[in-house]
């Protein structure tokens, strides 16, 4: 089966669609334009791989300019392996067992080691494209020509593997969000002179140190101010502090072998995050200010304040009985915030206030006109759309399910306008926003009737709502020819952030 | 086996005469042992709200349970009924504002208990027999002292702090975190299940108020070493000087009072104590 496309980003006049590890550009007319490969290493074949399976766990890294130095990567087998780490690992997608050495080699699951793009964006001025690539861990940024054309401007390997990026309001500045909770900053453009502000700090990771150690503390008191031999000997104590802590510093920064690049650690979750946005907003001195939110798999939804102060929580929007996995800011009403996950309700939030506004029940929506026995859903898209009409449109789609939810803003609420059937074409992946108020959906046609498979679809609204289907079938088909399993798993990963566990 | 069986059966049999409602006598610790770690990344069987003002603490303070003044309905307002669910909980005349994270046995809990009377104290522990054993433990001493009244403003939660303090406090809510002997996670790549670090820092920021005090206290000189690091490297924290540290009564209780403490002290083991101020929250 050729993998569909499974991620959209319009950026100006120009579609970008991921395809597996490919990036394709389309006009708005869904005319190929050009197409991103990755550089995949071209010697690696399955009975090399089942020779070593240790060796067949690696993702040769082309070459890189700022990566770490390391030939081989940690690729997530590894990871798991490493685990007691993870911040809250899925407990269906990992079938591996624990334990490092394999004694004999394995048969190896290709499809958990594979590149995958999970995460595709584009600058607000089309310059850019930044996408990340999941077990290799790795941000790639791209320059736009504004025609289609990508040329890869850097690849860079993070600690952990990113699940969700957003840029900082002014462009310049990567957020990533990572599997183990942890948000980076890096520069979208990497150079030799920091491009973050000096003031930002960058947080000691829960497992490593930052290279720098921080400014020791000064006993507060000296010999002569203490007179009891209790505070005698706490203020030993305080010193020998002072000197252990520089040690944890030095012998942290030793031990921990950190990209070489500039990344700054800015806050973090103890659960896997899955998704970031920053949203603009106004400070106490009435100066444009940004905050960054973030979603974790433990229905906690952060919003944290933005660069130089992300260490400073501002509050936590909370409501949310399931994992939350996607987020959005809603365009043009930026005080408002969207948020969806694994529960029967899409959330509607004055983010600043940490109100909530209103709830919006997509498994109603879902069980009234396309599967009246559904007991769940998980929200794996949500995208909030401004309509030339003037109308802010918020499209839900849900794991496996063949439909778009469309919600209209109407002052503070989520009115539902429509739900489109997908049932005659597929499963939707993703959705964006074409000129003319019209909807491009990509579609897995695995998942549908292959007699009408298309793998984009042109929704043209022509009532309020109501909506013309036009199949977009004379695009580039995928090279790479996945089973279903190895499919399934790459690109339905969502329903897996629900608990199931019922161990203490 | 059947050994085995026995004395699971023991413990169970123990733990079950211990709900009767006239036990004066305490637990004894031996029938409520657990694994030394949890592991705080994995998913428990957890019961936490889904927000704060969704905590029933009734059932934790029962001598604190504000008198029912017919509550203002939630206000049906138009389109949106069921808003965040407004779950009714029975309010308590005061907040929560001392949390001693990974309470253990809960020494430091019933230590503190006479000395802020005036003040809720909560123990949060992630190991369920070790919640139990406090929990029957704190349910006795309520029922020993039931004419003075003392140990109802003391109670315990199982609860993983580390995924879930937003869950229990608001912004604010404490003056005061205990963490005490917490485990040192020795292996380099288990640093990251520590219980202080900056990332987590920032949360008990959130929860501890302007002016509030973490108190830490450990006998492993590196862990020592690292949470000193972790606080100081975050900007809404700063060290409390040796001498305010030593006039605070709370130290000297953190000292002698937790169950790790004193086997420390038997073990005539350094213990190192490290006080962090909640500084004011900077402009934005
Ligand atoms: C070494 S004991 C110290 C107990 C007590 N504070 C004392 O001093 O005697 C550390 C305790 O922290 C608990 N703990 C560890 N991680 C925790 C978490 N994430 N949330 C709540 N408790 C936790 C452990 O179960 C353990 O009981």
């Amino acid at each position: 089966m050729i993998v569909p496309y499974h991620l959209l980003q319009a950026s100006g006049s120009v579609i970008f669609a991921a395809q597996e590890v490919d990036i394709l550009s389309f006009n708005t007319s869904m005319e190929h334009l050009s197409t991103w490969k990755y550089p995949v290493k071209a010697t690696e074949t399955p009975s090399e791989l089942a020779a070593d399976a240790e060796a067949s766990a690696t993702v040769e890294a082309p070459p890189t300019p700022e990566g770490p130095p390391t030939k081989r990567r940690r690729t997530e087998n590894d990871e798991k392996e490493a685990q007691a780490g993870d911040a809250g690992t899925p407990n269906s997608t990992n079938g591996q067992k624990k334990g490092r050495f394999h004694n004999k080699p394995q048969p190896v699951n290709l499809s958990n080691e594979k590149p995958f793009i999970n995460c595709l964006l584009a600058t607000a001025n089309g310059s850019h494209v930044i996408a990340a690539t999941g077990s290799d861990k790795t941000i790639w940024v791209f320059e736009h020509d504004g025609s289609g054309n990508l040329k890869q401007l850097s690849q860079r390997a993070m600690p952990k593997r990113p699940c969700s990026l957003t840029l900082t309001t002014d462009q310049k500045t990567i957020l990533s969000a990572d599997k183990f909770g942890d948000v980076y900053a890096l520069p979208l453009l990497p150079s030799a002179e920091p491009t973050l502000p000096p003031t930002v700090q960058s947080l000691p990771s829960r497992s490593a140190t930052p290279a720098s150690a921080p400014i020791p503390f000064k006993p507060q008191a000296n010999d002569k101010t203490v007179h009891t031999k209790r505070n005698l000997k706490a203020l030993e104590n305080q010193k020998i502090s002072m000197e252990l802590s520089l040690k944890a510093a030095a012998e942290k920064s030793a031990e921990e072998s950190q990209p070489a690049f500039e990344h700054t650690l800015l806050l973090g979750h103890v659960s896997m995050l899955t998704a970031i946005t920053v949203a603009p907003g106004i400070g106490a001195t009435g100066e444009k200010r940004e905050w960054i939110i973030t979603a974790d798999r433990d229905e906690h939804v952060r919003v944290s304040r933005g660069i130089p102060q992300a260490y400073f929580i501002e509050g936590f929007c909370l409501g949310h009985e399931d994992f939350v996995s996607r987020l959005c800011v809603v365009p043009g009403r930026e005080e408002l915030l969207v948020s969806g996950g694994g529960d029967d309700d899409v959330f509607l939030w004055r983010w600043k206030e940490k109100q909530l506004l209103g709830r919006a029940n997509i498994l109603e929506e879902i069980k009234n006109t396309i599967e009246p026995e559904l007991t769940k859903v998980a929200v794996s898209r949500l995208k909030g759309l401004s309509l030339a009409s003037g109308e802010t449109v918020v499209a839900v789609i849900c794991e496996k399910i063949p439909a778009v939810v469309l919600f209209t803003l109407v002052e503070d609420t989520l009115k539902h306008t429509a739900t489109y059937s997908l049932k005659e074409q597929g499963v939707p992946l993703d959705v964006e926003l074409l000129p003319n108020d019209n909807l491009l959906v990509s579609i897995d046609t695995t998942e549908g009737k292959p007699d009408a498979a298309a793998p984009f679809l042109v929704l043209t609204r022509n009532g309020p709502d109501s909506w013309d289907q036009k199949p977009v079938v004379d695009v580039p088909a995928g090279e790479t020819e996945l089973n279903g399993e190895e499919m399934q798993k790459l690109l339905y990963t969502t329903e897996s952030l629900r608990k199931m566990s019922d161990f203490d | 086996m059947a050994a085995k069986k026995n004395k699971k059966q023991k413990r169970e049999d123990y733990r079950a005469a211990m709900k009767q409602d006239d036990v004066l006598t305490m637990p004894r610790k031996k029938f409520y042992r657990q694994r030394a770690h949890a592991n705080p990344f994995s998913d428990h069987q957890l019961v936490y709200p889904p927000h704060p003002d969704q905590m029933d603490w009734s059932t934790l303070y029962p001598a604190y349970v504000a008198q029912e003044e017919s509550q203002p309905e939630a206000t049906p307002s138009s389109t949106t009924e069921d808003l965040s669910a407004p779950v009714k909980v029975k309010k308590l005349t005061q907040d929560v504002e001392v949390a001693d994270i990974g309470c253990g046995f809960g020494g430091l809990l019933i230590a503190l208990a006479p000395v802020m009377p005036q003040t809720l104290v909560l123990g949060l522990e992630i190991r369920v027999s070790v919640t139990q054993f406090v929990e029957d433990r704190i349910k006795v001493l309520r029922r020993q002292n039931e004419e003075s009244k003392a140990y109802q403003n003391v109670s315990v939660l199982r609860a993983n702090t580390m995924k879930f303090l937003p869950n229990f406090f608001r912004q604010g809510q404490l003056s005061k975190i205990f963490i005490c002997f917490p485990d040192p996670h020795f292996k380099a790549r288990k640093h990251k299940q520590r219980i202080v670090s900056t990332t987590l820092n920032s949360e008990y920021a959130y929860a501890v108020r302007p002016g509030g005090v973490v108190y830490t206290i450990t006998d492993v000189p590196d862990l020592h070493g690292w949470m000193v690091q972790h606080f100081e490297a975050h900007p809404m924290f700063e060290r409390v000087g040796v001498e305010e540290q030593e006039g605070d009564p709370c130290v000297e209780i953190m000292r002698n009072a937790t169950e790790e403490g004193k086997k420390v002290e038997r073990n005539k083991g350094e213990k190192f104590v490290a006080l962090f101020r909640r500084l004011e929250d900077p402009v934005f």
